[in-house]
């Protein structure tokens, strides 16, 4: 289900259905996160026949873990992709975010609590300052992130010299190891109620509705007493918090935090932030999102990728394996937004 | 006569609604055929289905005879079948010309432009429209009924033998209309068939020679001639029953102070010295053509565009609004636009969260929590008495039919709960009926308080709903006219100021 409109007890106007609606079940069936999760289950059968090791508790440990932290990737993007925009800056944002966290817990002595809540406000912080110059300069978010990506990272650099936080407390690396639910890791966990709070808020809250309204017709929600440029420096700023916590999801797993964790300028997490958004149905023009859609966009993405390592398909084929898919996604958003279009939707 | 083109049992089901069932019309040379229905009749989805925009799920459209199915609106276009869509298709970033020409910009997509020729030809077809305005204008800078005209323009330079028109005059005043009812009755009499749509019944028996009529996606007639047939004929065949003639108590003189006042208003969209108030339970209207600064005025006051002198008093204070979110949650003031497709709705999104979008900041819980039960139960009420026809709440309004659109547009800010409602245009593409209804909520709205500053290109809609009714010109407001709902006199006072501008 998109989040644009969700169901409750309506009255159906007396005599405008003279034919039944499709049922629930085929509506669910045509859907997008219904084909993902179809794939999704093909691939996993293939897989689990065909290598011995995809089905071991550790195969299924690192899978969940890597599941949660690229789902919590494309979240990050997701919240931008919303308002028609998009954030190149969420790598650098989570790597900024993840070596304040080591700073804070390594220098400073903060408790674990207090250093993950700064941490997230400095992600949040970083967004808002996008959402703030997008919203001033009324530049396309690509331009300005692609400045604020490298300004955000090299400050970053120059702060810590480039050198990681490896002292962290065990907590920490503990935590990344950490299973609930036999050999299911605590960061997909985590990343689920995340999930949980996102539905609510796109569905359930006005702050998610106006943001929905701001990004597909910002002209129109302004006509309507939506305050659009706060609404979309919000979305921005989710953006960082959700990059945040993402690095600190992966310093949770790599038990330490260094700069380069989401590689050069940040730029190993694009790919990631892009396809799950885009291949679980988030429409890039804004204006719909999919949460659930997100997340089996993810899943979909790292099982594939975790197959293809383990029959030695090597890391360059991979990538550029994932880079074609995030072509077809587009191209089948495109789709969606010609269809829309031609129905005079947009 | 011989009939150009012909549909036959033609069916079209959407999730929910069966839009057409087993409908025929057949359309002649040289005549001026007129499609007519309620709001969701299925008259655009019959003209989609005959351009080719959607495909029918049974019957037939004979072209000359031969049985055709477009899969391109294009295709329609090269077979000499011409069309003006309910919603606008312009491109936005386009100059007028280039709209007008769109299809014939150079032969091949790699030649070269030929922008004089172009614009040329562009200005053959706004100054047979009456439209004065440069050729090489943004469309993005035109008034909707400017755009309407340039949609026209670009039908008819096709020089089609088929001209379809989709409530070509919806948004236009009597004055443009005229011109358009001029070119219709030269192309009629060149051989052209016409399919004319629209709500305005004094518009079908000006030029229409011919009628079908549409109830619920089935024929009530098919392709019988006008003559014969009265006013109440055709309404009993759309409705299912006689015109009710609105009967309301007569309004009592509001004589409370000013809600809103402008003094020596002027802005930045060029308005000059303009003076009105309008006092709680109060309906003044605003007429005027198109391009007076209507609109331009309501949303200058919102704060759309800067105040550049004068003064602004509500409830007798000087206040400044700067944004539509200001206007709404503070002072309480409202605007419903003229523009639905642009600034009324978000198509994408469902009909409930249309309705409720000027509400959901009122409605939320402590936490922001908003559920749509609750939206529902305030904007449900409004819905029902506006009679949207929806398969349900849920729907994206997208896909509701051009009329129902409209009705959300209005009912969101019916619902809104302002103690000021400016409404722009708020009857266009609605169906009689559903007027009728529209005014008997204006007028409830009025009773309870609330002051009403209506903008209407629908003389009759004025004159049936203000109290008194301001008459603007070029910025400026020319005069005022008591409305005593005699409407030949009312209209004839109306027209004078505005065709006073000559002598001054
Ligand atoms: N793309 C669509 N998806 C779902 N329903 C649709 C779609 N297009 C039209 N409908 C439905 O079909 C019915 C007929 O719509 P249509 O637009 O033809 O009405 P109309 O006679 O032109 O009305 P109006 O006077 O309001 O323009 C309506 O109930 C509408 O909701
Ligand atoms: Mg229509």
């Amino acid at each position: 289900m998109t989040t644009a409109a969700s169901d409750s007890a309506t009255t159906p106007e007396p005599g405008a259905a003279e034919v039944p609606r499709p049922s629930v079940t085929l509506q669910v069936l045509l859907s997008n996160e219904f084909g993902l999760a179809a794939l999704i289950a093909v691939a996993v059968v293939i897989f689990a026949t065909s290598l011995p090791g995809f089905t071991s508790p550790f195969s299924l440990f690192t899978l969940s873990r890597q599941i949660g932290i690229d789902t919590m990737i494309g979240l990050a993007m997701m919240a931008v992709i919303v308002t028609g925009g998009l954030d190149l800056s969420v790598g650098a944002i989570g790597a900024c975010a993840a070596m304040f966290f080591g700073f804070g817990l390594e220098q400073l002595g903060l408790p674990l609590p207090v250093a993950i809540v700064f941490a997230l406000l400095l992600g949040a912080g970083l967004g808002a300052i996008n959402g703030i110059t997008v919203v001033r300069s009324g530049v396309h978010s690509f331009i300005i992130t692609l400045a604020s990506m490298s300004i955000f990272f090299g400050v970053m650099i120059y702060l810590t010299q480039a050198k990681g936080f490896n002292g962290l407390p065990p907590g920490v690396a503990a935590f990344g190891r950490m299973k609930l639910v036999g050999p299911v890791s605590v960061l997909l966990v985590t990343t689920l109620a995340v999930c949980a709070g996102l539905l609510v808020l796109y569905r359930f809250t006005a702050l998610g509705r106006q943001m929905l309204s701001a990004g597909a017709n910002a002209r129109a929600a302004e006509l309507s007493g939506i305050e659009v440029g706060r609404t979309l420096i919000f979305c921005h700023a989710l953006t960082g918090a959700l990059a945040a916590l993402a690095g600190l999801m992966l310093t949770a797993r790599t038990g330490a935090a260094v700069p380069s964790m989401a590689g050069h300028l940040g730029q190993d997490w694009l790919l990631p932030a892009f396809l799950a958004p885009v291949l679980g149905g988030t429409l890039l023009t804004g204006g719909r999102v999919s949460v659930i859609g997100t997340l089996l966009g993810a899943t979909f993405v790292t099982v594939i990728t975790s197959g293809l390592l383990l029959m030695r398909v090597s890391e360059f084929w991979v990538q550029a394996f994932l880079g074609l898919m995030l072509l077809a996604a587009v191209l089948i958003d495109k789709a969606r937004h010609t269809l829309l279009r031609r129905r005079g939707m947009i | 006569m011989a009939s150009i083109l012909e549909i036959r049992h033609v069916s079209k089901s959407f999730p929910g609604v069966k839009a057409l069932d087993d409908v025929s019309i057949s359309l002649a040379a040289g005549s001026v055929h007129a499609l007519l229905g309620e709001n969701g009749a299925g008259k655009s989805t019959l003209i989609k289905i005959i351009t080719g925009v959607q495909a029918p799920d049974a019957g037939e459209v004979l072209f000359d005879g031969a049985s055709m199915r477009f899969s391109k609106p294009r295709e329609a276009g090269a077979c000499g079948i011409g069309v003006v869509h309910q919603e606008r298709n312009l491109v936005m970033r386009f100059s007028v010309a280039e709209n007008i020409m769109l299809d014939r910009l150079g032969a091949h997509s790699l030649s070269r432009v030929d922008h004089t020729a172009i614009a040329d030809e562009a200005v053959r077809w706004l100054k047979m429209l009456d439209l004065d305005i440069d050729p090489g204008t943004p469309v993005s800078r035109l008034s909707v009924a400017q755009m309407q005209l340039v949609e026209i323009g670009k039908a008819l330079s096709l020089r089609s033998r088929v001209l379809l028109l989709d409530e070509p005059t919806a948004s236009l005043t009597p004055n443009e209309s005229a011109a358009l009812f001029a070119i219709i009755r030269k192309l009629k009499a060149d051989g052209v068939a016409i399919l004319f749509v629209s709500h305005k019944l004094e518009e079908v028996f000006g030029i229409c020679d011919t009628v079908t009529v549409l109830r619920d996606g089935r024929n009530v007639c098919d392709s019988v001639p006008l003559a014969g047939l009265n006013r109440q004929d055709v309404v009993k065949m759309m409705i299912g029953r006689a015109e009710q003639l609105a009967r309301r108590a007569p309004r009592s003189k509001p004589a409370a102070s000013p809600l809103l006042e402008l003094r020596g208003y002027s802005s930045d969209a060029g308005h000059r010295d303009v003076n009105l108030t309008v006092r709680p339970g109060e309906i003044v209207g605003l007429y005027g053509l198109v391009g007076a600064g209507r609109s331009e005025l309501a949303k200058s006051v919102l704060g759309l565009s800067r105040q550049t002198g004068g003064e602004v008093l509500l409830n007798g204070q000087a206040v400044h609004i700067t944004s539509v979110a200001s206007a709404l949650h503070h002072h309480g003031i409202g605007y419903v636009s003229e523009d639905r497709k642009g600034e009324g709705l978000i198509l994408l999104h469902s009909v409930l969260d249309n309705a409720g979008i000027t509400i959901w900041q009122r409605l939320a819980s402590r936490f922001g929590l908003l559920h749509d039960a609750t939206v529902a139960r305030e904007v449900g009420p409004v819905i029902a008495k506006l009679e949207v026809k929806t398969p349900s709440l849920q729907q994206t309004i997208g896909n509701l039919s051009g009329g129902n659109q409209q009705k959300v547009s209005v009912a969101k800010w019916i619902a809104a709960g302002v103690k000021l409602l400016i409404i722009d245009e708020p009857s266009v593409g609605i169906d009689i009926k559903t007027k009728a209804y529209l005014h008997d909520l204006i007028h409830e709205l009025a009773g309870r308080g609330t002051a009403i500053l209506l903008i209407t290109s629908d003389m009759p809609e004025m004159v049936d709903v203000a109290d008194r009714i301001l008459v603007m010109d070029r910025f400026r407001i020319k005069g005022e006219v008591e409305n005593d709902r005699v409407y030949e006199r009312v209209s004839q006072a109306i027209m004078t100021f505005i065709h006073d501008r000559k002598a001054a």
